[in-house]
């Protein structure tokens, strides 16, 4: 099933790792406004998830791509 | 064995625990109190204390062996393989639970698809926990056994009265203050460890270079394809795409803790602020793997020595009874978490949708109570006979986490994405999912791809058998699939009226 894989560099698990966390990191940057701070008590910039979101995975994307 | 200081530091926390957690019986009046804390948590106890209940006593032993085994790969389990997962749970699984004021995650389903799936997932998740509360409590005995010297029997019973007394009298409040407490405990251990090691080997770079000269892929995070545990390919598809996003959107020990959140906000934000600590979790027992490695002048004859090999010969007086502290916090943390959401399952999805559905609130606080003592003495019981009659304990529980984890994820991803999944859809897309895993199991397939597999077929069948079947009413799908959200309010007053229904 994936013995032609065998033969990628493993670089290449880097680079399809490293998209997953970008395709992450859009998905979660691109949800619309109101639904990311519907809850919450104020609309106060640190309150906005997608930034923590974003900051958690390119965290992610340094260490997978340091090792 | 510890004794001295490290005894009374080991004494001093478990006292303090029991103490914290029976501090909460005063906040129990209902029994969304006893099952939901209230739905009073705010996002930064949420977020301790999930991870509290995700770190267990086996993360720490069979996490640094495995680190002193395969280096830091192993950390993939706690970064591609649940950071995506839980951010991806953040933002789209956990509103729509919360907004559903679901209490478990086989109520939604039962919501959004039928009954039928929801008896199903609760059966198989209810079933699953009160092994895992089994085979803590073997864990724990065994643990106390090792470092304090006391009997098996004996540690199991502390970790029965202590977590036992806490968890019924405080439910899920008393549960989530004391992951927090636990947690905190688990962090400063792990750093003081950190911070001794990172001396003792000379800083990263001298930990690199005593280990790269003869285990050079030992700070490699993906391994080639070739590589019989660790396989790349597995780590992303298998580990990252269904298993995590399976453990991290669908588990009701996770889940349960942000559908007592005070507001969607924090629910959302609990879980995030979770996926900030987990990037923290490696420095917990991956580096003590790798300075065992990096220290020890013989190898070890069994991988699994790593973290008592490092407590023994690199923690002092004082330090070593903290990381034993962390231990019994981990188990403690899981045991209780454990524990709280199997009674949950069992009593709302079990005994309140077919054994007694319209008793008063005060008759399911009572009964949860009741359950929680009887699922304490059933798992103290079941501790050896489980773990010793079966050889391979662990791997049997991750075989059954794993034949039904992708048909469950697919199940609750369609169901929540794809308003046209009929209750026929998720029925066969579960039932052909959870049967295609458990036919691949009997091949010799890596399980990672098995878990992939499975959740493929699962996906497909439940596409298929929606478009052959007739579409669920919109009125019905209301709140509970993306795309079809009302303004909060009206979403929030149709669906209370459903659940005082007791649909």
């Amino acid at each position: 099933m994936i013995e032609w894989l065998e033969d990628l560099p493993l670089y290449w698990a880097k680079i399809i790792g490293t998209l997953f966390f970008l395709l992450v990191i859009v998905w979660a940057f691109t949800r619309p406004k109101e639904y990311i701070f519907r809850g919450a008590p104020d609309g106060k910039a640190w309150r906005d998830l997608r930034i923590w979101a974003v900051v958690i995975l390119i965290i992610q994307v340094f260490l997978y791509i340091g090792f | 064995m510890i004794g001295g200081i490290d005894l009374f530091i080991v004494v001093f926390f478990i006292v303090g625990v029991f103490v914290v957690g029976v501090y909460f019986k005063k906040f129990i009046h209902t029994s969304e109190d006893f099952f939901l804390a209230g739905r009073r948590l705010g996002w930064w106890v949420i977020g301790m204390s999930i991870i509290g209940t995700n770190i267990g006593s086996y993360d720490y032993v069979g996490g640094a062996g495995a680190a002193y085994d395969v280096g830091i790969a192993q950390a993939n389990y706690e970064w591609i393989g649940a950071i995506p997962a839980m951010v991806i749970s953040a933002l789209l699984f956990v509103p729509y639970y919360w907004r559903a004021g679901a209490y478990t995650v086989p109520e939604y389903l039962g919501k959004r698809y039928s009954q039928p799936v929801r008896v199903i997932e609760a059966l198989l998740w209810g079933t699953f926990l009160i092994c895992c509360l089994a085979i803590f409590f073997w864990a724990s005995g065994l643990m106390i056994n090792t470092y304090i010297g006391w009997p098996i029997w004996l540690g199991i019973l502390l970790t029965a009265v202590i977590v036992g007394i806490y968890t019924v009298t405080g439910g899920l409040t008393a549960v989530a203050m004391t992951d927090v407490i636990q947690l905190a405990i688990m962090l400063v251990g792990g750093f003081a460890v950190a911070i001794i090691g990172f001396h003792e080997v000379g800083g990263w770079s001298g930990l690199v270079e005593r280990i790269t000269v003869e285990h050079p892929d030992h700070f490699r995070l993906f391994l080639p394809l070739s590589h019989e545990t660790y396989p790349w390919l597995g780590m992303i598809f298998g580990l990252g795409l269904v298993l995590s996003p399976a453990w991290w959107c669908c588990h009701q020990a996770i889940i349960q803790r942000t559908l007592g959140a005070r507001s969607e906000w924090d629910a959302k934000a609990g879980m995030l602020s979770a996926a900030f600590l987990k990037t923290l979790v490696p420095l917990l027992y991956v580096l003590p793997g790798l300075f065992v490695l990096a220290l020890a002048t013989e190898p070890l004859a069994d991988k699994d020595q790593a973290l008592p090999w490092a407590i023994k010969n690199l923690l002092p007086a004082g330090l070593a009874g903290l990381v034993f502290a962390a231990f019994l916090a981990a188990i403690f943390s899981s045991v209780d978490s454990t524990l709280n959401s199997a009674v949950t399952i069992w009593t709302r999805d079990i005994y309140q949708n077919f054994i007694v559905r319209k008793a008063s609130d005060r008759h399911y606080l009572n009964f949860g109570r009741g359950l929680t003592l009887i699922f304490v003495v059933v798992g103290a019981l079941l501790a050896e006979p489980l773990t010793t009659s079966f050889s391979g304990i662990y791997l049997a529980m991750q075989t059954l986490l794993t034949i039904f984890q992708g048909p469950t994820l697919a199940t609750v991803l369609l169901g929540i994405m794809w308003a046209r999944a009929t209750r026929w859809g998720g029925l066969f897309g579960l039932v052909g999912g959870v049967a295609c895993s458990t036919i691949l199991h009997m091949t010799d397939m890596n399980f990672l791809y098995v878990a992939w597999w499975s959740f493929v077929a699962a996906m497909i069948i439940n596409a298929l058998v929606s478009l052959l079947t007739k579409p669920e009413p919109t009125e019905k799908l209301r709140g509970l699939v993306y795309g079809l959200v009302m303004k909060d309010e009206h979403i929030q007053n149709s669906l209370s009226s459903r659940v005082e229904g007791g649909e």
